[in-house]
């Protein structure tokens, strides 16, 4: 009887607990409710690409010596490199380039390795087609200027989380000169730069 | 006649219809899937009628207990042991249904007979309408008490049943003693608990 | 006992005032209620459908609909007209009949149940005696239509969804009908009115959901269960069964699915307000306002305030339950389908029992505080 009645008390304890828990997860959801939300109307407003984005690769293609360095670096060789030895000069002349952007991953392998530093990183990412053949680009396309979400006038550019001043979350209404948390970069150069003659 | 005699006679015909219709349904379909479906349709009638003659919670229960628990039965029955075999032909099948029909012709002609010679009277009595689950109730604890606390304890006795059951824990089918047979035993080979692997076997 | 105000025979006092016989002028008014009851629920269903998406919009940090209408109100307009216009595909294997059969099995007994859902003393299309039992009655037909819908898809995770659903609702019915069982032995009635009036007079502290709170948590539960709402929802459940009995249909059959799944949450709502909290009654009784302000409780004027006010107090209820099943559905995850079924059978079926048992135990020793 009493192994029976213990039964019973430890399951409505444990039914209690399970309400606890409920009613715990219930306040969190509560919670959340009272924050701001924190979508971007994506076509109305950007988020600004950090300085490292890998985006779309742009290409120089009066620096390119036809080395063939980034088709080596590259996982899957995937840029097509066309060119003809020119025996007068002894050189190397580049007619065509192109990279297929349907397979690129975006490693940026070849713009590590590249020695004329002709190939660079964009922070353009709106590459969507209706024709996947139109994402092989060639020199001409490889070869335009990058967009840029600040210099759009239908665009409000948001900034990243960590770009925000310190215990900031939201994007909007900033005013305008608000410095990100934490030092920049040229000032941690400059701070060692500035110690180093002392040690 | 009134606004309410004519919708009582318009419903009485739909409900006939439905009902008739349904039922033949049930009986003439081949797929018995067909069949339980209108087997539902002819209770929803039957409910309909119950209504016509002033007793809502008959109807109410009708359709609790019919279309709600005993139809749906019947659907799950149906769904989940639906194997389709092939139809062996019986030799002389003319037979059973020749039996059926004669056994489904006398039992109509018997019905048919009560029903002619059954001099039916319209009870003068005013129907109690609203007032008839508290009449119900009065008749399930004086003169029907018996039947009622015996369909009760009996329906208890089914609801705690199936408690127990639900709430018992997982039955072994072999005896305690007894070893597991061969056959019952997955093909696969006996892996080592990870205690009883030699530590830092990986380090050397 | 104040009667409140008696629209039906207002309204055919003005018709016979008017020149027309009284029989005419009721025959005008028989359509109405049911008109108006009828526009109601499919108007609530806008409501719920914006509710529930700016509300899960909200509770995790999104803006929800925005362009369509003021604030988005106007999102479940659009998505309607779009189900209109989508092309309605039967499939090719799939059984015609049953197929369209389905969806309006499953919806009209929804709509049929708004019958019995008072909105005030003499708010109601029909005050039948049977009254919250026709709801138990008419929501066990639904599995029905989810059992044809399944079938006839000819889909198997369409026949696991209708048979997951209808399994699940013929579990979750004992538990409510218990729940439902222990009120009406309180009210001594089952009609809806009888149950709201024996919660009235004591303000707050009269409400249901004080002598019944494990009634009201099994109800609750298990209406959530019937509305096939998050963390019940598993005939739908996209991850395993796609989407369960709606898989294939397309277009307004689909929409039909929509509109009784969001019906019926509604019609829930507002019986669990019914049985447990006090209905059109006001967190404070009506008669000490009276009181306070010096006015009889008959006067015309204090009448119609207090009745509009108490459809609005009813619906206010429905929707704070509204919102805290929109809530529950971004707290709880979704149960597996055994232990949906162990919840059922093994918690609720003898705890309602047990609530029931009380209840009569409680009636017998204090009758004056559990209805004599």
């Amino acid at each position: 009887m009493l192994g029976f009645l213990k039964q019973v008390g430890d399951y409505a304890k444990e039914s209690f607990q399970a309400a606890k828990y409920i009613g715990q997860g219930l306040s969190v959801t509560f919670d959340h409710m009272s924050r701001r939300p924190i979508t971007v109307h994506y076509p109305y407003e950007k988020l600004i690409p950090s300085e490292r984005f890998r985006g779309r690769i742009h290409f120089e293609f009066d620096k390119c010596i036809a080395c063939e360095v980034c088709v080596r670096v590259c996982p899957i060789n995937l840029p097509v490199v066309d060119w003809d030895f020119d025996k007068t000069t002894k050189k190397k002349t580049l007619k065509h380039y192109s990279i297929d952007f349907g397979v690129c991953i975006f490693c940026g392998n070849c713009v590590e390795y590249c020695p004329t530093n002709c190939l660079s990183m964009t922070e353009e990412y709106e590459m969507a087609t209706y024709d996947r053949h139109e994402l092989n680009y060639d020199n001409v396309a490889l070869g335009r200027l990058p967009y840029k979400v600040t210099q759009d006038p239908m665009v409000t550019p948001l900034r990243e989380l960590a770009y925000l001043p310190k215990g900031v979350m939201e994007p909007h209404d900033l005013p305008p000169n608000s410095r990100r948390a934490g030092k920049l970069p040229q000032e941690i150069l400059e701070e060692s730069a500035g110690a180093e003659p002392k040690a | 006649m009134t606004l309410a005699e004519g919708v009582q006679l318009v419903a009485f015909g739909i409900l006939v219809l439905m009902m008739v219709g349904s039922a033949l349904g049930v009986v003439l379909l081949e797929n018995i899937v067909y069949s339980a479906f209108l087997l539902g349709g002819v209770f929803i009638s039957m409910a309909g009628m119950y209504i016509l003659l002033n007793a809502g919670f008959v109807a109410a229960a009708q359709i609790l207990v019919y279309v709600g628990a005993v139809n749906v039965l019947i659907l799950f029955g149906i769904m989940l042991v639906n194997k389709r075999q092939p139809f062996a032909p019986v030799s002389q099948a003319w037979i059973g249904k020749v039996a059926t029909g004669g056994v489904c012709a006398g039992l109509f002609s018997l019905l048919t007979a009560s029903v002619l010679n059954t001099p039916w009277a319209i009870s003068s009595e005013t129907p109690i309408g609203e007032q008839a689950i508290v009449e119900i109730g009065k008749h399930f604890f004086t003169d029907y008490l018996l039947p009622f606390e015996l369909a009760s304890v009996l329906l208890l006795m089914a609801l705690i049943g199936a408690i127990v059951l639900a709430r018992r824990e997982f039955i072994p089918d072999t005896e305690p003693g007894e070893p597991e047979t061969e056959a019952l035993q997955l093909p696969e080979r006996p892996r080592e608990l990870v205690s009883s692997t030699p530590v830092g076997d990986g380090d050397r | 006992m104040n009667q409140g105000i008696d629209l039906q025979g207002s309204f055919v006092r003005l018709l016979t005032e008017l020149g027309l016989p009284s029989g005419a002028a009721k025959a005008l008014w028989l359509p109405l209620p049911m008109v108006v009851i009828l526009i109601g629920a499919t108007v609530s269903i806008f409501v719920t459908v914006w509710l529930e998406r700016k509300i899960s919009a909200a509770a995790q940090q999104r803006i929800g609909p925005e362009y369509v209408g003021p604030l988005g109100t106007l999102q479940a307009a659009a998505d309607g007209i779009k189900l209109l216009f989508k092309e309605d595909i039967t499939p090719a294997k799939a059984d015609p009949i049953l197929f369209t059969l389905g969806p309006a099995i499953v919806v009209i007994p929804v709509f049929l149940s708004y019958l019995i859902v008072p909105f005030g003393q003499n708010m109601v299309i029909t005050d039948i005696g049977v009254g919250i039992f026709l709801w138990i009655a008419l929501s066990s037909i639904a599995p029905i239509g989810l059992l044809m819908a399944g079938y006839s898809s000819n889909n198997k995770y369409s026949l696991l969804g209708g048979l997951r659903a209808a399994a699940q609702s013929i579990s979750y019915e004992i538990p409510m009908a218990l729940a439902v069982l222990a009120v009406v032995l309180m009210s001594n009635s089952l009609s809806t009115i009888d149950i709201v009036n024996q919660q009235s007079g004591y303000g707050i502290l009269g409400w249901n959901v004080w002598r019944q709170p494990a009634g009201f948590l099994i109800f609750w539960i298990a209406a959530l269960a019937e509305c096939e709402r998050l963390p019940f929802d598993l005939p739908e459940a996209e991850e395993e069964l796609v989407a369960g009995y709606q898989t294939e249909y397309t277009g307004m059959k689909f929409g039909l699915f929509y509109v009784g799944s969001y019906v019926n949450l509604v019609l829930s709502a507002l019986i669990v307000s019914i049985l447990y909290l006090g209905g059109w009654e006001f967190p404070v009784s009506v008669s000490w306002i009276a009181d306070l302000i010096g006015v009889s409780e008959t006067t015309p004027w204090f009448q119609v305030i207090a009745a509009s006010l108490g459809i609005m107090m009813t619906l206010f209820k429905a929707y704070a339950l509204v919102f805290l099943a929109i809530l529950l559905r971004w707290t709880v995850p979704r149960v597996r389908i055994d232990q949906l079924l162990d919840f059922g059978w093994k918690f609720l079926l003898p705890v309602s029992l047990v609530n029931l048992l009380l209840t009569a135990g409680l009636k017998l020793a204090f009758p004056v505080a559990f209805g004599g």
